[in-house]
């Protein structure tokens, strides 16, 4: 197929996702180098250079010693990728939904919560399977099942809250379904903490230690799989608001609710289907997180709902592409933190990086006019 | 939850209102013994053998020591934690209504140091004897930190010993018993878990022991594999956790697995030895298989005269193997029965000369203790004589397959 700027709508939208591939390419490669060049950087440092050497030896050393540091960056960065994943997954349903309605959705961390629950439930509870699993079938069969089993309930758990809390106040002030969405969820987490209890619980490590050798670094298989999974979705999610007729009706819908109407597309039914599938991409965020983590908390949702939120405004809130951007940049700024040994100033970062890009962006790194939304 | 609280709000002022109407200004009889421990999450595995040993020390007594009746009815047991693990402000709050109710004149608490340190001010302003089964943080006996909380004479000691010994204990086991000379340490920033995994570093070092990095993550931290994955690349022999399991013990030990850390010593204080592979949200529980080349300490005597009759006892009572510490529980339980003995003979007249009798009589640096786990004195501070810090390895067959700490060996550095 050639690529050209034509006004046929499949190789135009060709055109963009291999543009976006290439971009992500590019800034995978940079943080990979940049990484490498700061570890040697603290290696030095550690090895107790001055800093001017330090320096140095950052910008020049190739040799055998540099180059471990990069089998290490390596890791890392696979690591990046796969938290980034988690993050930019449940983006996506805070900025769908705030692209919709303007509502700023605090509910979503949990519903994500929920996810990894229930997912637990089917693996370990309703199949039984604690340990790693190497059958590859099985294995396929358990990840598949567990989407197909927590997907569809939390995307109806979603649009069920919308239906009877957030729908309602669709003509409130905008304040009233804010709070409300903060009482959702409490209600979420309570009801996951009397079920659930209060303490950490085991999620099924089912995915076996298998590690590719690359570079001198082991790679996980896990951690590629889960960012394959959410760029395939995401990207899946991207056609979807493209090319389809439903996906057409969302972003009428998002730019004027009124007009759409008039011209015949159903807001109800439009954003309650944004609702089910925002619910669906953070049932699996939350899938993944339990088959990478090995726990999972009723109060897991507060703080990977804030970082997503997180994500989702420093990419522009409202805007698809930008919350993936956004949570791959929060999982970045994390891994490099935790990389270089300043774990415990990861948060620090994140929202020193948020604030300065909205002094110099105020709508975020992608956002735009409030026209432009979903 | 919400609930709950509350419900232990209107028991609490409930007690209040009834116990201070007929009992102000003579002397109540019928006593209680306030019991103060963090029942959520992962704290309350630790906490259960704790309130046990407490109730069983009662019941060993024949529940009357000097003319008084004890108790610790289910209205005296207060919870400190909040959303799932021990809260500081929880913890002042509940010691603030501990002190507000005459009938009681001791309480056996906390669990955790953070919790210590805000009720001390409080508990020590109020002259309520203090005695904490499993605090070791070493500044709330000790130092400048001792002496800010305090305003009046000492009300507090415990019946474990400190993390001055506690965290290099840990350090002399991995270099002379498992002989690995380097060590990541990661600790949890809080009270407890950063000064003691210092204490640890300063004697891995002063043995020679090589400390590769110390890292510190507050247990928000999401992503625990990142970081061993850049504690792998140091090649370290083993890795001390400072921290207790509701802030991040196993989580680390999941991550530390999945960074190829997995085949190494895992070390940690008494935060990770709360409990068998059975015991729901105990670190073994959580971290199952991987938890193959795991250790831990616990800083009291982990073999003692009387050990199998006290677990033979602990056992029938309570239909489960007593674990972390439950015979510290009972040991205060054992010291606070015995100040309000002494108190008795001093025969005072009002509640509130009742409390500052058994106060003086519980902190009494002359004194001599004949405790389950030993004979034992507290010195000026509240700090016991008893210098012994037992060391656990994981035993995979224990607890019908579900795996549970077993007793390797016990430190005195009061011998050393």
């Amino acid at each position: 197929m050639t690529v050209t700027v034509s006004t046929g709508a499949s190789s135009s939208s060709f055109a963009r996702a291999l543009r976006i591939t290439v971009y992500a390419i590019v800034a995978i490669l940079i943080y990979l180098i940049v990484l490498w060049r700061a570890l040697v950087l603290a290696g030095e440092l550690r090895a107790g250079s001055t800093l001017l050497n330090a320096i140095v030896q950052a910008l020049t050393r190739f040799d055998a010693v540099g180059n471990e540091f990069l089998a290490q960056a390596l890791q890392q960065t696979v690591n990046a990728l796969s938290i980034g994943a988690i993050y930019a997954l449940i983006a996506l349903g805070y900025t769908m939904v705030y692209g919709i309605i303007e509502l700023i959705n605090f509910a979503h961390g949990d519903i994500f919560m929920l996810g990894a629950f229930l997912s637990v439930v089917f693996i370990g509870g309703i199949m039984g399977h604690n340990e790693a699993v190497t059958d590859i079938a099985l294995l396929t069969f358990l990840i598949g099942g567990a989407l197909l089993f927590s997907m569809p309930i939390i995307g109806l758990l979603n649009v069920g809250i919308e239906r009877l809390v957030y729908r309602p106040l669709r003509n409130a002030p905008r304040l009233a379904p804010l709070i409300t969405a903060v009482g959702v969820s409490f209600i979420l987490q309570n009801v996951a903490l009397t079920v659930a209890g209060s303490g950490d619980r085991r999620a099924p490590q089912i995915f076996p230690d298998w590690k590719i050798a690359f570079g001198g670094a082991q790679i996980s298989v896990l951690l590629i799989f889960i960012f394959i999974l959410s760029l395939a979705l995401m990207l899946a999610l991207q056609a979807f608001v493209a090319r389809t007729r439903l996906g057409r009706a969302m972003r009428a819908t998002a730019q004027d609710r009124e007009a759409s109407a008039l011209m015949g597309v159903d807001a109800n039914q439009t954003i309650a289907l944004t609702f089910l599938i925002g619910g669906m991409l953070a049932a699996v965020a939350g899938v993944v997180w339990g088959l990478r983590f090995g726990y999972v908390k009723f109060d897991l949702g507060f703080n990977s709902g804030l970082k997503a939120f997180t994500a989702a405004v420093l990419g522009g809130i409202g805007n698809i592409t930008g919350a993936v951007l956004g949570g791959f940049i929060i999982g970045f700024i994390e891994n490099l933190s935790a990389s270089l040994g300043y774990a415990r100033w990861s948060e620090f970062l994140v929202f020193m990086v948020l604030t300065f890009v909205l002094l110099f962006r105020p709508t975020g790194i992608l956002g735009q006019h409030s026209g432009d939304r979903a | 939850m919400q609930f709950k609280r509350l419900g232990i709000v209107v028991a609490a002022v409930v007690l209040v209102v009834g116990a201070c109407g007929p009992s102000s200004g003579g002397l109540n009889k019928s006593i209680q013994i306030a019991v103060e421990l963090p029942f959520q999450g992962s704290d309350k595995a630790a906490s259960d053998p704790i309130l046990n040993g407490v109730r069983l020390a009662v019941k060993d007594a024949g529940g009357s020591v000097g003319g008084f009746t004890i108790t610790v009815p289910n209205s005296a047991v207060y919870d400190d934690a909040l959303n799932g693990a021990h809260d500081p402000q929880t913890g002042a709050n509940n010691m603030t209504k501990i002190v507000a109710d005459p009938n009681y004149v001791a309480v056996v608490g906390p669990l955790n140091s953070g919790v210590a340190k805000a009720q001390i001010p409080i508990s020590n302003a109020a002259g309520l004897l203090q005695c904490s089964p499993a605090n070791t943080n070493t500044g709330l006996t000790k130092g400048a930190d001792a002496k800010a909380i305090r305003t009046k004479a000492n009300n507090y000691i415990r019946v474990v010993t400190n993390d001055a010994i506690q965290g290099p204990a840990a350090a002399a086991y991995i270099i002379t018993v498992l002989k690995k000379k380097s060590v990541y340490i990661i600790d949890d920033t809080e009270t407890f878990g950063k000064p003691i995994s210092d204490s640890f570093e300063a004697e891995f070092k002063a043995r020679g022991g090589t400390v590769v990095k110390h890292d510190s993550a507050p247990k928000t931290t999401q992503d625990y594999v990142s970081i061993m994955t850049a504690a792998k690349a140091l090649n370290p022999e083993s890795i001390y956790f400072g921290g207790v399991t509701a802030t991040g013990g196993a989580r680390i030990l999941l991550a530390a697995q999945q960074a190829g850390l997995g085949d190494i010593p895992f070390v940690g204080p008494d935060g990770i030895n709360d409990g068998n592979g059975a015991t729901k949200d105990s670190f073994l529980n959580l971290a199952a298989a991987a938890a193959k080349n795991s250790y831990s300490t616990l800083a009291g005597p982990g073999t003692f005269d009387g050990k199998a009759a006290f677990d033979a006892a602990y056992k029938k009572e309570y239909g489960i193997d007593s674990t972390g510490y439950a015979g510290q529980g009972y040991a205060c339980t054992q010291v606070v029965l015995d100040a309000i003995k002494r108190a008795a003979a001093t025969n005072p007249t009002t509640n509130a000369a009742m409390r500052e009798a058994v106060r003086a009589a519980g902190t009494d640096p002359s004194i001599t203790y004949n405790l389950n786990v030993g004979t034992v004195k507290f010195d000026a501070d509240g700090d016991t004589s008893q210098l012994i810090v037992s060391i656990y390895s994981f035993d995979p067959a224990a607890a019908s397959g579900k795996g549970d700490w077993k007793y390797e060996t016990q430190v005195d550095a009061a011998v050393k």
